[in-house]
């Protein structure tokens, strides 16, 4: 990356000094999250907010374990979003390819389909699905929490917008070597989308784990409950809230996220500068 | 783009190049499409169906369990919204909300996405996920930190402006500048997504190309301009489609911290309809709704249209 | 394009035939009239039924349960925590799609909403409702039918620092309006106070604050016998206009922050007094540490004709659609019962909605439990209509602009009630 030389070493360092600025100022309430977890509710009621914990214990952390069936509900958690995540990855990007590269009666028609969808708000269709997904006997079922979700717009978008990017000639190329639409789809095209799959894995990851309003309405027996559900049962109240709880729950329900953004951030992102698309 | 492909085209071109580009190609579509196609055809066209349906009749929530055991009304309810003064308002807020927040946060984003990946080469990926932590946090610590730092005597926003001898406002309990503030919060809170989407698209610029600029002597800025931005488009669209039609329906912010006030001046569209169907006015709420997703559109068809692709 | 048109006439007559397929019968609305209800046998309890209960209820539920299931061998309790937040949600989407539970915990400002959808299974006659107060009794009526029992309760008292009323010169707690407002005055003068009092400046919820002096003035919620509202009302006048007046005296914070950092500026003197319920005990008594709770005590809302409070809580209601209703009513009963009340106020610190639970030792060494339960006498609900949430949502919204802006009360109330009679009570 060194194209540049001389003045821009100046340059270079006070863009590290701003972002380094830029990323107190924006990781502040995260890092003040995790603090939060080990203190105690009183200290946490306190104006204005403390910010290193005035005695830091891990009780929060060991009721919230001892109270919580912590392996069900991560297990379901993990069953739905790794079942929404690998459906959405496999699914959109064969609907974004179709929509980039290939011409097919209908494909307008499927296009605008996935726009409206995208564009309508969810609080509309949630009651109606509900009542649809009830009559389908899927109610407190895991497949009910994950199968209205297997396929988002937002995912398909994403990826035709990503390969509308990527030059025709590559089809043309495999044609010519005699291959099949859907082999140039998947040994050529996809394995190039690399950023674009990483990308739309941490997304959707991130969606339907924390996911709340679905999983509490679907599931009637408290062994289908995601994490989010059941950690909002131990730190919501009628008229008052377990801070200490809710933030440590919070910092538990984010590691697989940020585990999952590691991991997809690595393998992915990485490795595509040095293949080139040529 | 097509720079250094070089497949010359084939001499006879098979059947299956046709006009609409042939059986082939148009069953390995239908093939690929089949899966959305099954599942919007299940869990999405019906739901669409009855709420569009619930929208030009009186339901309540009483009635949800006898769909049909209603009085059609035509277009009532959506006279009705349109002619509410909070409907108005929250139409109000919202453009405001939108107009002035998306273009914020895909220049923060797209500021940040550039020096990610341009601009510095060690601890890319700290950055990358510092960066990203605001989409991340519960909001209920995002809210404390917030209201802390809006705090009109002791907050941390009003004592850096003191520093430079401006007195800061009561941000929450303004009606002028509670919008400013939810703003600013929602571009910290959402920058993350649409930069980690624009890094995806960036990747994708080979470096051969900026390599073989800056040979010509093309300066960074024109770098930029003229190869990045260009390649960068569908990716863009995508961002800016994606963030408007979330800052369309703005809900969280104004539902955590100041509940749509002081005075309705940050209640937003989403919020005004939540609220409805929260009464159980399942049909005006659902007409609310529908117009939420007629502006979304409308504005969607304007950002296709400016940033509109070249295939 | 000849396919493109018949597709399209197609569903123009098929959307013609849905249309004109709906359309309201003139059926009496659910929830009301009937009640008639059958009585629930003698004898053991059988067969299975599923409970609802939410948060902390729902977690400590089960070990009363396995109590009514070993006095009633061969019947078995299955209760499902849900979360508070979004629980009202939950509760509508299941009645939607008739996937109710047997039994549930339902919060008492949702009661008239259940019922208005004929979701709801009226009391049997066998459950004496005399024994409850009376104000929470009320929240189980809808439409004169009662759907339920309360099953705890909480009231709103003013919490006041007791230290800093000393300084301020007030040994007792006053019991009038006049004397309330004079506490709030001298604790700013003489005690260091920034706001005398805490007060919501109005914004979602600030019913709660105002309502309370509604009632101790003799303020009645409802007219023609309990079938409309009835907001606009010398006594509600005299009650918004007291309520007005600690902002525009500035005893109130007109700028307060919908969520406001009660008590830590309670427990710094900053502001020493607010309305809540119970739960706060032990909030500020978090914050202020060890001794704090000697340093703050309880009050009524003082009196204007006689001292009257909000009183809210959760009910037990079974639902309609029960396959198991003589169960379901057993337990619902079994709840009720004062031994089970005092037992249950031990495990959950929820205060007894039976008043001859409070004669329990327990409950009646604590002083500032026993200020709640004197409250709880007289305590009023609101009126159970399935539209209050709407309606009330219209006073809050006027409440923001009488304390805010100084709106004109008489005209901020016609407006409100102008309102309710065009929502209407939704029965």
């Amino acid at each position: 990356m060194a194209i540049d030389t001389g003045r821009s070493r100046l340059s270079r360092w006070v863009l590290y000094v701003i972002l380094s600025v830029a990323l107190v100022a924006v990781i502040a309430p995260f890092v003040w999250m995790v603090l939060g977890s080990v203190k105690s509710e009183g200290e946490l009621r306190q104006s204005p907010p403390t910010w290193w914990p005035q005695t830091a214990s891990w009780d929060n952390y060991t009721q919230l374990f001892s109270r919580l069936d912590f392996g069900t509900y991560f297990l379901n958690s993990t069953i739905v979003a790794v079942t929404v995540t690998a459906g959405n990855l496999l699914f959109c990007s064969m609907l974004g390819y179709a929509l980039s590269m290939l011409d097919f009666r209908g494909k307008r028609v499927i296009f605008i389909m996935v726009m409206t969808t995208l564009m309508i708000p969810g609080v509309v269709t949630f009651v109606p699905l509900f009542v649809l997904v009830a009559n389908a006997g899927l109610i407190d079922t895991l497949p009910g929490l994950f199968l209205p979700f297997l396929v988002s717009p937002f995912g398909v978008f994403l990826m035709r917008q990503f390969m509308l990017g990527l030059p025709r000639d590559l089809l043309d190329a495999g044609r010519i070597d005699g291959a099949g639409e859907l082999r140039i789809f998947a040994q050529i095209i996809l394995p190039l989308c690399g950023p674009a799959l990483a990308t739309l894995g941490i997304l959707t990851f991130l969606g339907s784990w924390n996911n709340f309003l679905w999983p509490l309405v679907v599931a009637q027996s408290e062994d289908k409950y995601t994490l989010p559900v059941a950690l909002a049962l131990y730190s919501t109240g009628q008229n008052s809230t377990q801070y200490g709880l809710l933030l440590a729950g919070a910092t538990v329900v984010l590691l697989p996220i940020l585990a999952i953004f590691l991991i997809f951030q690595r393998r992915f992102i990485e490795g595509i500068a040095t293949t080139g698309i040529k | 783009m097509t720079a250094t492909v070089t497949a010359p085209p084939p001499v006879q071109a098979p059947p299956s190049r046709g006009r609409r580009g042939g059986l082939r190609e148009g069953r390995a579509a239908w093939i690929l499409a089949a899966p959305f196609c099954l599942l919007f055809a299940a869990f999405t066209v019906w739901p669409v169906i009855q709420s569009l349906y619930m929208s030009f009749t009186d339901t309540r929530q009483r009635d949800l369990r006898s769909p049909f055991a209603v009085n059609f009304i035509g277009l009532e309810n959506y006279t009705r919204a349109l002619s509410d003064p909070t409907f108005r308002k929250a139409a109000r807020n919202t453009a405001y909300f939108v107009l002035v927040g998306v273009p914020l946060t895909l220049l923060v984003a797209l500021a940040a996405a550039v020096a990610l990946d341009r601009g510095i080469s060690r601890f890319r990926a700290a950055y990358r996920l510092g960066f990203y932590t605001p989409v991340i946090t519960s909001i209920v610590a995002v809210a404390v930190v917030w209201r802390f730092l809006l705090q009109p005597e002791s907050g941390l926003i009003n004592t850096v402006l003191g520093w430079f001898g401006i007195e800061g406002p009561n941000w929450l309990g303004s009606t002028t500048w509670s919008m400013p503030a939810m703003i600013l919060m929602a571009t910290w809170r959402n920058f993350g997504t649409a930069m980690i989407i624009l890094l995806a698209g960036l990747q994708a610029v080979p470096t051969s190309l900026h390599e073989a600029a800056a040979v010509d002597g093309a300066s960074a800025w024109r770098r930029f301009l003229h190869i990045t931005m260009p390649l960068l488009r569908p990716t863009l669209l995508f961002v800016s489609v994606t963030t408007a039609i979330g800052y369309l329906q703005f809900f969280e912010e104004p539902f955590v911290m100041t509940r749509g006030g002081p005075l309705d001046s940050t209640i937003s569209l989403s919020m005004y309809t939540y609220k409805q169907f929260g009464f159980g006015n399942y049909g005006l709420a659902a007409s609310m709704s529908y117009l939420i997703f007629i502006v979304i559109a409308i504005v969607t068809a304007v950002q296709f249209r400016l940033l509109r692709e070249s295939t | 394009m000849r396919r493109k048109s018949a597709l399209a006439v197609v569903l123009a007559a098929a959307t013609a035939v849905a249309l004109s397929a709906c359309g309201r019968d003139d059926e009496t609305s659910g929830g009301g009239g009937n009640a008639d209800s059958q009585d629930i046998s003698s004898g053991p309890a059988s067969g299975t039924i599923t409970v609802w209960a939410m948060g902390a209820e729902g977690e400590k539920l089960p070990e009363l349960a396995k109590e009514f299931e070993t006095a009633n061998s061969g019947a078995k309790v299955q209760v499902t925590a849900i979360p508070w937040d979004s629980a009202h949600d939950k509760f509508t989407t299941a009645i939607a799609a008739n996937k109710t539970p047997d039994v549930a915990m339902v919060g008492t400002t949702w009661m008239g909403e259940f019922a208005g959808q004929d979701a709801l299974d009226p009391t049997p006659p066998s459950i004496d409702s005399a024994v409850f107060f009376p104000g929470a009794q009320k929240t189980t009526q809808v439409n004169g039918t009662s759907y339920g029992i309360p099953w705890y309760v909480e009231t709103r008292l003013i919490f006041y620092r007791k230290d800093l009323a000393a300084k301020a010169g007030f040994a007792e707690p006053p019991k009038d309006w006049d004397g309330l407002k004079a506490m709030a005055k001298a604790m700013q003068d003489k005690a260091g106070a920034k706001w005398g009092m805490g007060f919501q400046a109005g914004g979602t919820g600030s019913w709660q604050s105002v309502m309370p002096f509604a009632w101790s003035n003799g303020a009645a919620l409802t007219k023609d016998d309990d079938k409309s509202y009835n907001f606009d009302t010398p006594e509600m006048l005299e009650a918004v206009k007291y309520y007005q007046s600690f902002f525009t005296e500035g005893l109130a914070d007109k700028a307060a922050p919908a969520t406001p950092t009660t008590e830590p500026d309670f427990v710094s003197g900053k502001v020493p007094m607010f309305i809540s319920g119970p739960w706060e005990m032990a909030g500020v008594e978090k914050v202020g540490g060890a001794g704090f709770k000697d340093k703050y005590d309880v009050m009524q809302i003082p009196a204007k004709k006689t001292s009257s409070s909000f009183v809210g809580g959760s009910d037990l209601v079974v639902f309609k659609n029960t396959k198991n209703r003589d169960t379901a009513w057993k337990f619902v009963k079994f709840l009720g019962d004062p031994a089970t009340q005092v037992k249950w106020y031990q495990m959950s610190t929820d205060l007894p909605s039976v008043t001859s639970a409070w004669d329990d030792p327990a409950l009646k060494s604590d002083t500032k439990l026993a200020t709640f339960g004197t409250q709880l006498k007289t305590a009023q609900a609101p009126p159970s209509f399935p539209s209050w949430e709407q309606v009330i949502a219209q006073f809050d919204t006027e409440m923001e602009k009488v304390t805010k802006s100084g709106a004109d009360p008489a005209a901020a109330l016609k407006a409100v009630q102008q309102q309710a009679e065009s929502i209407g009570t939704g029965q």
